[in-house]
């Protein structure tokens, strides 16, 4: 078996003196892996998602990655996430926040601002590819998010509920664009969803419960 | 309760939001009530000083049928009168000395009587050259004329009785001889009066013995004074005191019901330097009123760094329900707050700046006026508060919905002001306003001699304000129009900061057009103001200098009044002085041009500029080294006022017929001269009309080569050479050593009366600080504001360096224009000010005097500014706050 691209044990997560958004979690994230992390509102999830992507660290327990390296050198085509809130940077306008991660990891503007035009093209951006954030509905803002995360063909790609705002037909093709690209690249996908139709669509399912990470009932193998 | 909660909430979240928003308005405050400090020390220092530099406040000439005890008893019950000596002046016929067979003789002259004590009680007003002065004096010239000296019997002729003799017991100087023999009631706005050319001082007793006997044949030929010294202190205003010594002295004309009339001395210096504060004045408005709007600017812009924030607060408040009027209360509550720590601070700062810079803490020169400059201040403060932060909240809450409050980066529409190109048009009018003012021969300021009211050309505003504002708008168009036009070239400029991120650095910059076009141009506002401060005030300090020279003739000047002049040998023991460069001679004569006396100088053309300035704008057609050598190439040539030019209609190359004396028989002789050129400024010459000739020529044609001046050029401190020279000289008797130092201090132009150096000071501290705040606090504010983009970019793999590359280019793109931009606004604005108020330059300047050691200082603090906030605003964004992550 491949070295898993995340391995956490005992991972715990403390706000201030008295909240436990995650309490020792244990887990490991594979190549292909396709999880979904399901709990109501305030549980936990997002947290999770945070630390595995390396951008908060753990209070207490242990996260690395090892096929990925340490949290230090983690670039865009490791680790690519589709945020919950509003995330695109204001200034720049559809193509260009879409290429950032490309930018970022080093590619040529050109390379990066083609493979951004073809990204958002596939998640039905063509026509507000120039437009500014604040210029785009919730449900374009959504989807060129979900854009950003998957445009640098990262290892593992992890979104938070990344179809909040799209309506049913929606949901089921930005979910098709998401799953093609993640087969097509062998990354692993974790999505943090309230909404079964996702879920369903993902063949693991995590839960989380105030902050109790349960990884058990359903680890059943691709 | 809401109110307090939410100024807590502000003071614990947004405490660099509400620190920068202190810091602006305690510096807009700060240097506004500094500049009160500065009046109240200017004023107050200029009347001190013309009050000062008066010997004789007023001189009562009573009426020819005055009775002389009846006004002696009103003058001394006056309340205001502190000491009055009462003075005669009788008319001579002539005076006339024998000596050796020889007798010499004088015109018509003046006798004045003057009681014991005269020369302490007014002390200015006699200076003693020999002897111990009491007794019978001789004026200096009156000596000269009659070849007399101590113990010499002069005769004193008296129309319609016989003539006196008194035998002379010392020379005399009559520095204030103009305002001493000055024509008591004549009207301000007739011709002046030139003073005698011969006159005696007698002790009272001789005088009542010679020409009361005179007064009862000839009462016009006599008349009596009493010379006063009124109580002090005036008020600090010089204005005021002008106004004051005007009306104290028709109260006792009133009193004295006709019985005589009084010449104002004091109010005739407090004239002048009264106009001199209105030049105060006009540098506040011109100097100081731009740092204040700036510093305003600097206020406004801090808070506006916080404006998309604020606009979202107040958008979620909206959305949970507060009312517009609720916003509007929150808004004022931030606004008391900041209000009142900025006025608090910004007080403290101008009394301790004020403290430094002129060692006063007074706000006002009186008590109404400090009142006034601490309430104005606190009014600019709270004002500027409520402008920067309820205003936009009133506009928000009016015209905003929720959802567009919420924005944060919108495709604004061109100004109005741009698509008008109101920049354009206004640097236009700038360049008009000047050519107008520069026509009107820079009259700013009007105070005609004696009338109470003086005016100010306020037209001559228009230039420096166009300048000012059409730079400020431009510098906006040329970052905007970079920003948008220009992102290409933009994108390959950013190249070695930004690398691969160049071009999104470059569409991110042209996005934030209006936060960089705003910091662009405060911060092109700071250089300017630093440019321009530091310009004008070097080049007036500079010219404070070449006026000190001008009138002490070189670093150090030493002199003599004896007739012989200085031996030739002096000159020689002179240039072995250690600190001595050169030494030049300077020949000093009179001669008639026509009926009019005029003073003349010999000199070494060709040399005399080792030893003194020689500066261009001391001679018509601007150029001092070719009028210099025309002159040493005409040994008859010479160079005269325009005044002289004027009057005589005279055209280069014309014969001048002057009259001169002779050393061999002391009587005026006619000299031939050829006219080459017009002289406006002249080491130790005086003000009106003089003449510039060959020494060489002068000494041929009288028949004597004394020199009574020597100038001597100092390689070091004048003050110090002039102190060996002293040592070196020692014994030799009769001369006089003074440096540029002594004269720094004691000339009463305007160009000194108005303390520039304090003001100096006080403008380029603020200078400094206004700068660092526009590029630093702007910028590190900028950074703080948009913490959550900077996130974002972190959290998609943006290494630290990747992140500071957004933060360099603004910083790079900022500063260079900022300065760049700000810098040929300011040397503009500098030009303009210099050539406006050429009225406090006398002579004008040359040119300007660049301060580049300040400059450079000011270029380092800015940057070092930037350079900090730009590596704090990096560290920061180096590991996002939990709480930004946890909200993405």
């Amino acid at each position: 078996m491949d070295e898993p691209l995340v391995r956490a044990v005992s991972v715990a997560r403390r706000y201030g003196a008295s909240v436990d958004a995650m309490r020792q979690a244990t887990f490991e994230v594979h190549r292909r892996d396709a999880v979904a992390l399901v709990g109501p509102s305030g549980s936990g999830k997002s947290t999770l998602l945070h630390l595995i992507a390396g951008l908060d660290r753990p209070t207490s327990g242990e996260i690395a990655w090892p096929a990925l390296g340490p949290v230090e050198v983690l670039r865009p085509q490791h680790v690519g996430v589709a945020f919950q809130g509003p995330s695109l940077l204001p200034p720049l306008n559809v193509v260009e926040n879409v290429a950032l991660p490309l930018l970022l990891a080093g590619m040529p503007e050109p390379d990066a601002t083609t493979l951004a035009s073809e990204m958002i093209g596939r998640f039905d951006l063509d026509m507000v590819g120039d437009k500014l954030p604040e210029e785009l509905s919730g449900g374009q803002a959504q989807r060129a998010n979900v854009a950003r995360a998957l445009v640098a063909r990262p290892a593992l790609v992890l979104a938070d509920e990344p179809t909040g705002q799209q309506d049913r037909a929606s949901v089921q093709r930005v979910l098709d664009v998401v799953i093609a690209i993640v087969e097509q690249t062998g990354a692993a996908l974790l999505v943090a969803t309230h909404d079964p139709a996702v879920a369903e669509r993902l063949r693991v399912r995590w839960s989380v419960s105030a902050g109790e990470l349960d990884t058990g009932a359903s680890l059943w193998s691709r | 309760m809401v109110a307090l909660r939410w100024t807590a909430g502000l003071l614990r979240r947004r405490t660099a939001r509400t620190a920068g928003a202190v810091l602006g308005l305690a510096l807009a405050v700060g240097l506004f009530a500094s500049l009160g400090v500065f009046f109240a020390a200017t004023k107050s220092q200029m009347t001190r000083r013309a009050a000062a530099g008066v010997p004789i406040d007023w001189q009562l000439q009573l009426a020819r049928s005055a009775d002389a005890a009846a006004v002696a008893r009103t003058v001394s019950a006056t309340p205001y009168v502190r000491t009055a000596l009462a003075v005669g002046f009788g008319d001579t016929t002539g005076l006339r000395v024998s000596a050796g067979g020889n007798v010499q003789t004088t015109g018509p002259g003046r006798v004045l009587g003057i009681p014991p004590h005269y020369a302490a009680t007014f002390p200015g007003e006699i200076r003693v050259l020999l002897g111990n002065g009491i007794g019978v004096l001789l004026a200096q010239q009156t000596a000269a004329n009659l070849h007399a000296s101590i113990g010499s019997i002069v005769t004193i002729g008296r129309s319609g009785l016989p003539p006196v003799a008194v035998s002379v017991d010392g020379i005399i100087d009559l520095p204030e001889a103009d305002s001493l023999f000055q024509s008591v009631g004549v009207s301000a706005t007739a011709a002046p009066q030139a003073p005698p050319d011969d006159v005696v001082l007698l002790p009272s007793v001789p005088w009542h013995r010679f020409f009361d006997p005179l007064a009862a044949v000839r009462p016009d030929a006599v008349t009596l004074q009493y010379h006063i010294k009124i109580a002090r202190p005036l008020p600090a205003d010089p204005a005021a005191a002008f106004t004051q010594s005007l009306a104290l002295a028709k109260n006792l004309e009133v009193r004295l019901a006709g019985a005589g009339l009084i010449g104002n001395n004091v109010a005739a210096r407090l004239d002048g330097a009264r106009s001199d504060a209105l030049y105060g004045q006009l540098l506040f408005l011109f100097l100081g009123i731009p740092g204040a709007i700036l510093a305003a600017l600097v206020t406004g812009s801090v808070t506006a760094a916080g404006a998309v924030r604020r606009r979202k607060e107040q958008a979620l408040l909206r959305i949970r329900g507060a009312t517009p009027q609720r916003l509007i209360g929150l808004a004022a509550v931030e606004a008391t707050t900041v209000a009142v720590a900025g006025v608090g601070l910004g007080l403290g700062l101008a009394a301790v700046a004020g403290h430094l810079a002129f060692g006063s803490f007074r706000f006002g020169a009186s008590t109404a006026e400090a009142i006034g400059w601490l309430g104005a201040a606190a009014a600019l403060g709270a004002g500027l508060a409520f402008a920067a932060i309820v205003l936009p909240a009133w506009r928000d809450a009016r015209n905003l919905t929720a959802v567009a409050a919420r924005s944060e980066v919108g495709r604004a529409p061109k100004p109005l002001w741009l698509r008008l190109r109101l920049d354009l048009l206004l640097l236009t009018a700038a360049g008009l306003s000047f050519w107008r003012t520069s026509k009107s021969g820079y009259k700013v300021v009007l105070a005609p001699e004696g009338v109470p009211t003086i005016s100010v050309s306020y037209m001559s505003f228009l230039a420096p304000f166009f300048l000012w504002t059409g730079g400020a708008l431009f510098a906006w168009r040329i970052a905007t129009t970079a920003l948008v036009r220009g992102r290409g070239v933009l994108a390959k400029a950013l190249r070695p900061v930004a690398s691969g991120l160049s071009g999104v650095v470059a569409a991110s910059m042209s996005r934030q057009r209006l936060l960089l076009a705003r910091s662009l141009t405060i911060m092109a506002l700071a250089s300017s103001f630093a440019v321009s401060t530091a310009v004008f005030n070097s080049t007036y300090s500079a010219q404070a200098r070449v006026d000190a020279q001008l009138t002490n003739g070189a670093d150090v000047n030493v002199s003599t009044a004896a007739a012989a002049g200085i031996d030739p040998n002096v000159a020689a023991r002179l240039r072995t002085v250690p600190g001595v460069t050169a030494v030049e001679p300077l020949q000093h004569r009179f001669a008639y041009v026509g009926n009019d006396l005029q003073d003349l100088y010999g000199i070494d053309a060709s040399n005399i500029g080792r030893a003194a300035t020689m500066s261009d704008a001391y001679f018509a057609g601007g150029n001092a080294r070719a009028v210099l050598a025309k002159l040493a190439a005409i040994p008859d040539g010479v160079l005269v006022s325009e005044e002289t030019v004027h009057d005589f209609q005279l055209q280069p190359g014309d014969l001048i017929r002057l009259r001169l004396q002779s050393a061999t028989d002391h009587a005026y002789h006619v000299v031939p001269f050829h006219y080459i050129g017009v002289a406006r400024e002249f080491p130790t010459a005086p003000r009106d009309s003089f003449l510039i000739t060959n020494m060489s020529y002068v000494s041929r044609a009288t028949g004597s080569a004394a020199v009574p001046n020597l100038l001597v050029k100092a390689g070091g401190s004048p003050g110090n050479v002039a102190a060996q020279i002293r040592r070196v000289l020692g014994g030799t008797t009769g001369i006089t050593v003074k440096d540029v130092s002594h004269e720094l201090k004691a000339t009463l132009s305007a160009l000194t009366a108005i303390d520039l150096a304090g003001l100096t000071r006080l403008e380029l501290t603020f200078a400094f600080l206004l700068s660092a705040a526009a590029s630093g606090l702007l910028l590190g504010l900028g950074l703080v504001e948009r913490r959550r983009l900077f996130a974002i970019a972190s959290a998609l793999g943006a290494r630290t360096r990747q992140l500071a590359s957004f933060v360099w280019s603004e910083a790079a793109f900022v500063t260079t224009g900022g300065i760049v931009i700000g810098a040929a606004t300011g040397w503009g604005l500098a030009y303009i000010l210099v050539k406006t108020l050429t009225g406090v330059f006398d002579p004008p300047p040359a040119h300007l005097f660049v301060p580049w050691n300040y400059l450079g200082g000011v270029a380092t603090v800015t940057i070092a500014a930037v350079v900090v906030a730009a590596i704090l605003g990096v560290r920061a964004t180096r590991r996002p706050a939990v709480e930004i992550v946890r909200d993405l």
